[in-house]
C-alpha cells in the first residue's frame, strides 16, 4: 500500500471512529479551545474596500514544509497547550484558494494527533471564514465531505447586492461579486444550516443595513454577526445615521416576527451595562491566547499582528516553527486587562459592556509601540448601538407581554454570538 | 513625579546601570545645552544626576556642574565622585558607593572576592549586565552564590558593621516598591539635547527620545512607566528589583512587562534577603520596625495569575 492509499484508509477509519463518537460524548468545548491560525496564503480574488490587510499580495503562499513544521512544534507543545479542544483556523487572503495545501494539513493533523494520542484527537475542528466563490469547487466539496462534523464554514456576506458590492468587488475588474456567492449560499446552508454568516460595516454600508440584515434573513440565513470596523474610519453624523438604522432594523425585526426564528448580533441584553473594576476586568479579544502562523513560519499572538495587517507598526513576531515560542513575548498579551488598557473616560463609562476593541488595532494605532492603548474609534458608534438596542429590547419585552409570549420567548430564543474581529 | 534628571555629559559617559555604552569617541555636550539642561533641571525642581566620561572635564563645564545641587557618577579612579562604576569585575576600595557591572559568569566566579569587597565600600551595588541571559542552571547558580556572599554579609552584620549590598541588604530595609523609575521618577538627558527615558535608550536608538530642552518633554502613555499600570509587578514585594523597563521593552516588546529571568532573578534575591533577615535575628534585634519577609511558593508572579483579582 502507497502512502496515499495508506492516508486514504486512515481518513475513512478516522472518520468512521469520528461518526461514531459525534453526538455520544459531547467532546466539544468551545469556551475552553486554542484558536491556531495558518495563514496559508495573503492572495485573494477580491479586493474589499473596508480589508484591514493591506500587505497582501500574491506572493505569499506557505509551503507544506513549513505547514508540516508548525504542526510538528504545535502538537509537541501539549503540556503548554492545555485547552480542552483546539480550532484550526484557516486563513487567507482567500483560504480555499489553497484548498489542497490545507487538505494535506489537515490530513497530517489528524494522522499526528491520533499517531501521538493526542488530547485534542477527539476534540478539533476545522474552521473557514471563506468569500465563497469556490465553495461549490469539487475540491473544496470533497474536503468538506470528508472533515464532516469536524468543520466550521462561514461564508462572509454583506447584504444586499448594492450593499455587497459597494465593498467586496473582484480585484481584476472592479466587478461586484455578490452573483457568484449567493449562487453557494443554498448548497452551504444544506451543509451547514446552523451556521451564521458575518457583516462588517463601515462608513460607507450605513444606509444599507436594515436592507442587508433583512435580505440575509430571506436568504434563510438565521444568524447574522455583524461587526463596525475598528479602525477609525467613521465621520460626522455616522452615529446618528447608524442609530436610526438599528432603531428601523429593529422595528422591522419585531414587526415582522423575525425574532422568533432570527438573530441578529447587534442587538443583544448584555450591552450597555457599566463594567465593575475588578470583577468585569477581563481582556476583550483573545490575543495571545491564539497562535497563528504565517508563510515564513513566524508566529504571531493573532493575525492582526502579522506585517499585512498593519498600517503604521512593525510585526510582533512572538517565535517561528524553528525556534518555537518566545514566551516572553507572550506576557504582556496574557496579563493585560480592561483597566489597564483603557481611558479613564472608559474605565467610568456607564454604557461600557459589549464595547470592544481589538488588540491589533490598539497596538496599530497607538501614539507608541504598545499593546496598552486601547483605541476607542467606536465609542460613538458604541453609543449608538446602545440607544437602539435599548430601544429593541422594550419595545419586544412589551409586545411579548402584551401577546403573554414573553416567559416562552425567554426560554426559547434565539442565542447570537457577539463577533469581535 | 519626576525628581531626578540624569545629565549625560559625553557620548562616552560610562553605563552605570544594565546597558553597555559602546562608544569610544568623546564629544562632549555642547556646553550651552549643559546650561540649559541645568536650568530646566532647576526649574521642575529636579535633583541633577551627571554622568561623567573617563577625562577630566574643562573649566567652565565644572562650573556649570558646580552651579545646581547634584550627584556625581564617576567612573572608578577618578576623584570627587558620589558613585563610582567599575566595569567588569575588579577588586577595588573607595569610600563612597560602588556599583559594579559584572555579568552572572564574572559574579559567580568572583563571589568570594566580592564577598571581601563589602567590608571595603560603604556600599555595593551589583549590576548584572547580562540578566536576560540566564538559564535554569544559572537560576540554581545564582540561588547558591547568593546563599554564599549571605553568610558573609550575617557574618559582618554579627561584627558590628552595616555592610550594604543591593542584591540582598535593600529588600531587607524596603517598606514598599523601590524600582529604577526610569520614566515616571526620572529621565535622561542626551548630549544632543534630547531627553530619553533613560541612557538606554538612548544608546539603543537615538530616535527613541521623549522631547528636547527646546519643546520640553512629551512622554506619550507615560502611564505605562508607572507601577500602576504594569500588570506583573503590581502584584509583586521583590521590592529591592529595579523593573527595568529598559530590559522589558528589549524582552518582551511592553515597557510595563517584564520578562521571567528579571522576575527569577529578582525573586531569588528576595528569597535570600529573607533568609538574611531571619538569620541576623538569631543574633538579636535586628530592624525591629520591619516585618518579616513573607514566604512565597513561586520565582515569577506572572505564574500566579490565576489568583489576581
Ligand atoms: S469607547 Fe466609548 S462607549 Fe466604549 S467604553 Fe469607552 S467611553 Fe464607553
Ligand atoms: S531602565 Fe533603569 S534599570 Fe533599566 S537600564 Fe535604564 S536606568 Fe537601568
Ligand atoms: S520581580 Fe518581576 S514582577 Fe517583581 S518588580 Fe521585578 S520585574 Fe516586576
Amino acid at each position: 500500500m502507497n502512502s496515499h492509499e495508506l492516508l486514504l484508509l486512515y481518513n475513512s477509519f478516522v472518520h468512521l471512529i469520528m461518526s461514531g463518537l459525534k453526538g455520544l460524548q459531547g467532546e466539544w468545548h468551545e469556551e475552553a479551545s486554542k484558536n491556531i491560525t495558518f495563514i496559508v496564503t495573503k492572495d485573494c480574488q477580491l479586493a474589499c474596500k473596508y480589508c484591514y490587510l493591506v500587505g497582501k499580495n500574491t506572493k505569499e503562499r506557505m509551503s507544506w514544509k513549513t505547514a508540516k513544521q508548525a504542526v510538528d512544534y504545535i502538537l509537541s507543545c501539549e503540556k503548554d497547550m492545555t485547552e480542552d479542544s483546539v480550532i484550526f483556523d484557516f486563513i487567507g487572503g482567500e483560504p480555499f484558494l489553497e484548498i489542497s495545501l490545507i487538505d494535506r494539513i489537515c490530513d497530517y493533523l489528524k494522522m499526528r494527533m491520533y499517531e501521538l494520542n493526542h488530547h485534542w484527537f477527539n476534540s478539533y475542528r476545522f474552521s473557514f471564514t471563506t468569500n465563497g466563490l469556490n465553495y461549490d469547487s469539487p475540491k473544496v466539496q470533497q474536503f468538506i465531505a470528508k472533515n464532516d462534523h469536524h468543520l466550521s464554514i462561514v461564508i462572509t456576506i454583506d447584504g444586499n447586492k448594492l450593499k455587497h458590492n459597494l465593498n467586496r468587488i473582484y480585484k481584476k475588474d472592479g466587478k461586484g461579486s455578490y452573483d457568484d456567492v449567493v449562487k453557494n449560499i443554498p448548497l452551504w446552508l444544506e451543509q451547514f444550516p446552523e451556521f451564521g454568516t458575518k457583516v462588517t460595516i463601515s462608513s460607507a454600508d450605513i444606509p444599507y443595513i436594515k436592507e442587508s440584515v433583512l435580505h440575509l434573513f430571506g436568504l434563510g440565513i438565521h444568524e447574522v454577526n455583524i461587526n463596525v470596523v475598528f479602525e477609525n474610519v467613521w465621520k460626522e453624523g455616522d452615529d446618528k445615521r447608524f442609530e436610526e438604522q438599528l432603531m428601523q432594523l429593529a422595528d422591522a425585526i419585531i414587526d415582522g416576527g423575525f425574532y422568533e426564528d432570527y438573530v441578529c448580533s447587534f442587538y443583544s441584553e448584555n450591552i450597555g451595562k457599566p463594567l465593575d473594576l475588578v470583577l468585569e476586568n477581563q481582556n476583550w479579544c483573545g490575543a495571545g491566547m491564539m497562535l497563528s502562523i504565517d508563510a515564513l513560519g513566524n508566529f504571531y499572538p493573532c493575525t492582526r499582528f502579522a506585517a499585512y495587517s498593519l498600517r503604521s507598526k512593525k510585526p510582533i513576531i512572538i517565535g517561528n516553527v524553528r525556534d518555537g515560542i518566545d514566551k516572553n513575548k507572550l506576557r504582556p498579551f496574557l496579563t493585560l486587562d480592561r483597566t489597564t488598557q483603557s481611558r479613564q473616560e472608559c474605565i467610568d463609562c456607564e454604557v461600557a459592556s459589549g464595547c470592544a476593541w481589538c488588540q491589533g488595532e490598539n497596538y496599530d494605532a497607538a501614539d507608541t509601540n504598545t499593546i496598552y492603548q486601547r483605541a476607542t474609534a467606536i465609542c460613538k458608534m458604541h453609543k449608538a448601538r446602545v440607544r437602539a438596542n435599548n430601544y429593541y429590547w422594550n419595545k419586544l419585552y412589551r409586545k411579548l407581554e402584551l401577546e403573554g409570549m414573553r416567559e416562552e420567548f425567554e426560554k426559547s430564543k434565539p442565542k447570537s454570538n457577539d463577533v469581535i474581529c | 513625579m519626576l525628581q531626578y534628571l540624569i545629565i549625560l555629559l559625553d557620548e562616552t559617559s560610562t553605563s552605570f546601570c544594565h546597558y553597555e555604552n559602546a562608544n569610544q569617541e568623546r564629544k562632549l555636550m555642547p556646553l550651552d545645552v549643559l546650561k540649559e539642561g541645568v536650568r530646566f533641571g532647576m526649574m521642575e525642581n529636579l535633583m541633577i544626576q551627571f554622568v561623567y566620561p573617563d577625562y577630566e572635564l574643562p573649566q567652565a563645564y565644572q562650573e556649570v556642574v558646580e552651579s545646581i545641587d547634584h550627584s556625581k557618577i564617576k567612573p572608578y579612579g577618578q576623584e570627587d565622585a558620589d558613585v563610582l562604576i567599575v566595569n567588569g569585575f575588579q577588586k577595588v576600595k573607595a569610600d563612597v558607593p560602588v556599583v559594579l557591572r559584572i555579568t552572572k559568569q564574572e559574579l559567580f566566579v568572583h563571589q568570594e572576592e566580592i564577598a571581601v569587597m563589602l567590608g571595603d565600600v560603604p556600599r555595593l551595588n551589583v549590576v548584572l549586565t547580562d540578566v536576560e541571559a540566564f538559564a535554569e542552571a544559572d537560576f540554581e547558580t545564582y540561588k547558591k552564590v547568593l546563599a554564599g556572599l549571605s553568610s558573609e554579609v550575617e557574618k559582618l552584620y554579627v561584627d558590628g558593621k552595616s555592610p550594604q549590598l543591593n542584591l540582598l541588604t535593600d529588600r531587607m530595609m524596603l517598606s514598599q516598591m523601590n524600582n529604577c523609575g526610569a520614566g515616571d521618577t526620572s529621565i535622561t538627558l542626551a548630549p544632543n539635547g534630547k531627553f530619553y527615558v533613560c541612557p538606554a535608550f538612548y544608546y539603543e536608538n537615538e530616535a527613541d527620545s521623549i522631547g528636547d530642552l527646546e519643546h520640553g518633554l512629551g512622554i506619550k502613555n507615560k502611564q505605562l512607566y508607572k507601577l500602576e499600570y504594569a500588570p506583573i509587578c503590581r502584584h509583586c514585594d521583590a521590592w529591592q528589583c529595579k523593573r527595568c523597563v529598559w530590559l522589558n521593552c528589549k524582552t518582551t516588546l511592553e515597557v510595563n512587562t517584564p520578562s521571567h529571568e528579571q522576575c527569577v532573578v529578582a525573586h531569588l534575591e528576595r528569597n535570600a534577603s529573607r533568609e538574611l533577615l531571619r538569620s541576623i535575628r538569631q543574633h538579636g534585634t535586628f530592624l525591629p520596625e520591619r516585618e518579616e519577609i513573607k514566604e512565597i511558593d513561586y520565582l515569577d508572579p506572572f505564574d500566579k495569575r490565576d489568583t489576581w483579582q
